[in-house]
């Protein structure tokens, strides 16, 4: 093959990209420099007061509150996936991958619809509700739908399975005989499992981490309907500077942070699964 | 690793799993045929619900603009997406630039390309609608075929391109032979997975429909039924919808999985 | 049989500041089992490549019946290649993939259908002709990739490990068959392999490559028994070196005995030298020997039909190898640390620069 086909078959998507996002993502980062008008639209002329208000104490307790709310729900996410991907991983290996396509199944499903299931489930007449009753509860509920517990439900509910298959990923790739080495030399299986499987599965668990934190911190649909619009996270303040406050230099520059808070995520997370690779190589050397 | 007692545990935690991923869908699920389409009550059985949602010309409007997109932007990006993999594995030097731009529409954060590509059409005066949902989501879409058809194409052996030209076929030959036949299960997975995501897909769709009522998608129709005053026909509609993207995506893996010839 | 197929014209090849082959020069003739014999990085892969047409070379011509062929294209060459991975069209059944290139020469398909039932029976492969090549055995898929370069009646067929990827016992029957089917054709065969035995059953010639450079070239016994040099001896077969010096017309040892053996002319007095003697030519006993060496027994492996011992011995700072026969070990109960005598004649001698 020489050098100059490839570079054809490339041209169409290339181009296609370039004038669809690369130039799109340049304009809003052009975009957070400027002036905003006083009946919105944009004033061509240069400032740094979109950047800074996005220090404003009130817009950055937003930020603040989406990175809790993110970091939980990452959290829990990563708790419950991996202890899933653990035990799926820990069953026979022929039944492993139809147990894994069940995990993963319902990510493929409308996000919409998922999260609506949730309204079905926590609204006031609700089935929770409606069970409570039913068993002949009849004190007062607490209100569970349009609260951050049901945003962070929701976002749990919703990139699971994500996790489920990245941390699922390094756990089938053990050789389980590094296992039993470490139970041989006398390692308890608690000890094995934090010395040594624990460590040769970050990867997989940064992954989901950064995925879950990334999707969620920029998400505008499961605060919108689980929260009901009770409070914001950035998502829903670029939606409204774009939508109804027609303030697009500021939410360009809300955009700017979401981007650079995901690449410093990504970056970090690349280091953790190099390492942790590197780790794996020096094993091998060494037997 | 498996003894009796911690294999037990494992069950345990994958029931739990299992039921927390699977009660939700599995209620609406339930709703949908339920006569009286509330949580409260059972009252029967009944397809009802279903019949609504045929006769409702909204909804049907949304379902085929939603089909339009996802077919045209599938196709487009098939193609795109295909040859833009082959051009890269076939390059031995990899760009670290090409990565990001190849790899930047699968983790840009929906709302961030919405937000550009609709500041984009409308700082070029670009009458929005239908096409510019088409365009957007070709940009997402032409990533993860790529990304599915580069995942073939790692434990593709290009020996057999060598072995192609050395046979006599000339470099299109070789394309039309050799390597579009063997990729084919990888494209056609890549394609169903692209048309799965482009029905689904509704943040990116919403900022670039345009104000046109006649270019509202399926996600777009059901994000304002949920907001805007719930209808037990959405139950239906929710059903539908999972089923389709279910059923497009285990053909997809399917045959990604299943005899893949060379790997 | 005598006349020149191939001419290689002091090929180079430089991948940036690496030289991959250097200024090798080689003639190979028409109806000739030609080995190409190196370890990885020996640069046999690239020039085979560029005999395939895949790499250009960077200097020097390639002439094929006296036409430089340096520049034609793979696609355009009489010549064909056997993969390593066999690059079996996976999509296609055997017969598919034995027709490919027929039809890449766009002949009538009544010939194609003819010329593949050919080759089908020929591997005798008939029976498999619409299977896919992953439900074939490795042995199989092997006759297919072979079948498939051979149907198109090359001028040259090049070969990349054939049977690199089949076990030991396979490996032997498909030596004697290919050497059988390039009988049969009359075609020129070029095998690429790292394999010395492989080289040494199979090849009329063999050419050894070292570093990009043509190290020896010459008949499996010229090869074998006359290395040119140190890296020749011991590249092929097991060698036993010892240091020497040349003193006077002599050769001693480092112990100061000496070495009969046939020196070359451009060794002076005052050189430092190896002799060199293959296991197999050391024998029991001194009696009417050139040579004589004392050693004792440091190691002794049992291999069935021969016996292998180590000797220390004073003139070697390694181990000296000793092959012996069932037959002359017969009667000998040897035993590690036992002192021994063994001998050699001068003829079996051979004298490197060091």
């Amino acid at each position: 093959m020489t050098d100059r086909k490839p570079v054809y078959l490339m041209t169409p998507a290339l181009a296609w990209l370039t004038a669809f996002m690369v130039v799109p993502c340049l304009l809003i980062l052009a975009l957070a420099f400027f002036r905003r008008g006083i009946y919105g639209g944009i004033v061509y002329e240069f400032t740094l007061s979109n950047i800074a208000l996005v220090f404003d104490p009130l817009y950055a307790r937003i930020f603040l509150k989406s990175a809790g709310i993110a970091g939980l729900a990452a959290t829990i996410a990563v708790v419950i996936g991996y202890a899933a991907a653990y035990a799926i991983a820990s069953m026979p290996r022929k039944r492993q991958p139809i147990l894994l396509f069940f995990a993963v199944l319902p990510f493929w499903s409308n996000y919409l619809v998922r999260t609506y299931a949730w309204i079905v489930l926590l609204n006031r007449e609700g089935l929770i509700v409606s069970l409570a009753r039913a068993v002949g509860f009849d004190g007062d509920l607490p209100q569970m739908l349009y609260t951050e517990t049901a945003v962070v439900i929701g976002l749990v509910y919703n990139y699971l399975p994500f996790v489920i298959l990245a941390c699922y990923a390094p756990l089938s790739r053990l050789n389980p005989e590094i296992h039993e080495a470490s139970r041989d030399l006398g390692a308890s299986e608690w000890t094995t499992f934090r010395r040594v499987t624990l460590p040769m599965t970050v990867p997989g668990i940064a992954t989901g981490f950064v995925f879950v934190f990334v999707l969620s911190i920029g998400n505008f649909v499961t605060p919108a309907l689980l929260g009901g619009g009770q409070f914001q996270m950035i998502g829903n303040l670029i939606y409204d500077q774009f939508l109804t406050a027609n303030d697009w230099p500021f939410g360009a520059a809300l955009s700017m942070f979401l981007i650079a808070i995901m690449m410093g995520l990504l970056t970090l997370q690349t280091f953790a699964s190099e390492k942790a690779s590197g780790q794996q190589r020096a094993e091998v050397s060494d037997d | 690793m498996t003894n009796r007692s911690s294999l037990r545990f494992m069950l345990l935690i994958l029931s739990a799993t299992f039921a927390f991923l699977y009660i939700p869908i599995s209620v609406l699920f339930a709703l949908s045929f339920n006569a009286s389409g509330l949580p409260t009550a059972w009252t029967g059985f009944s397809t009802h619900w279903y019949g609504e949602l045929i006769a409702n010309s909204d909804i049907i409007g949304a379902a085929l603009n939603t089909l339009i997109v996802a077919i045209v932007s599938t196709l487009a990006a098939t193609l795109l997406g295909t040859l833009l993999a082959i051009g890269v594995e076939i390059r031995r030097r990899k760009g670290r630039v090409l990565e990001t731009v190849i790899f930047a529409p699968m983790i840009i954060p929906d709302i961030v390309l919405a937000i550009a590509l609709l500041s984009f059409f409308s700082m070029l005066d670009f009458r929005m609608g239908l096409h510019t949902i088409i365009i957007s989501h070709t940009v997402f879409n032409l990533a993860f075929v790529c990304a599915v058809v580069r995942a073939r194409l790692k434990s593709f052996d290009w020996s057999i391109v060598e072995a192609s030209t050395d046979l006599g076929a000339t470099p299109p030959i070789t394309l039309r032979r050799v390597i579009l036949p063997v990729l084919t299960p990888a494209v056609v997975a890549g394609a169903l997975l692209a048309f799965t995501l482009s029905i689904d897909e509704f943040i990116i769709a919403y900022f670039t429909a345009g104000s046109g009522r006649d270019s509202i998608t399926l996600p777009m129709q059901i994000f304002s039924m949920i907001r805007f005053g719930v209808t037990p026909e959405i139950n239906a509609l929710a059903v539908l919808v999972m089923t389709l993207s279910v059923v497009a995506l285990a053909i997809s893996q399917r045959l990604n999985r299943g005899r893949l010839p060379g790997q | 049989m005598t006349s020149t197929l191939l001419s290689l014209a002091n090929i180079e090849k430089r991948f940036g500041e690496l030289r991959a082959v250097n200024g090798v020069s080689l003639d190979i003739r028409e109806n000739e089992f030609f080995a190409l014999l190196g370890a990885s990085g020996s640069g046999k892969t690239t020039l085979l490549r560029m005999l395939a047409g895949f790499d250009m070379p960077s200097s020097g011509h390639i002439l094929l019946d006296g036409h430089d062929i340096s520049q034609v294209p793979p696609n355009h060459r009489p010549v064909n290649l056997m993969f390593q991975s066999y690059a079996l069209f996976p999509h296609m059944t055997v017969a598919q993939n034995i027709a490919y290139g027929l039809e890449m020469e766009k002949l009538p398909r009544t010939e194609i259908n003819e010329r593949v039932d050919e080759m089908l029976s020929t591997i005798q492969l008939t029976h498999l002709a619409e299977r896919k090549p992953e439900q074939l055995s490795g042995g199989q898929r092997q006759r297919v990739a072979l079948g498939r370069a051979l149907v198109k009646r090359p001028r040259l067929l090049l070969l990349d490990e054939p049977l690199g990827a089949l076990d030991k016992k396979l490996r032997g029957e498909m030596q004697l068959e290919l050497k059988h089917i390039q009988n049969t054709f009359g075609i020129t065969f070029i095998v690429v392999t790292h394999d010395q035995e492989e080289a040494l059953v199979m090849a009329d010639r063999i050419a050894i490559l070292k570093d990009g450079e043509l190290l020896q070239c010459g008949s499996p016994h010229e090869i074998y028994e006359y290395p040119v040099n140190r890296f020749a001896a011991d590249f092929i077969g097991v060698m036993n070196f010892l240091p020497a010096r040349v003193d006077s017309g002599a050769l001693r040892a480092v112990n100061g005995s000496r070495i009969a053996a046939p020196l070359p002319a451009d060794l002076k007095p005052g050189d430092n030298a190896l002799a060199a003697v293959r296991p197999e030519r050391l024998r029991l006993g001194v009696a009417d020997a050139d040579n004589c060496l004392n050693g004792r027994i440091s190691a002794m492996a049992y291999h069935g039909l021969d016996l292998h011992l180590h000797l220390e011995t004073p003139v070697s700072p390694h181990p000296v190898m000793v092959r012996l026969t069932a037959d002359a070990a017969e009667g000998h109960p040897f035993s590690v640390g036992e002192e021994v005598s063994v001998g050699w004649s001068a003829r079996d001698t051979r004298v490197f620069t060091a």
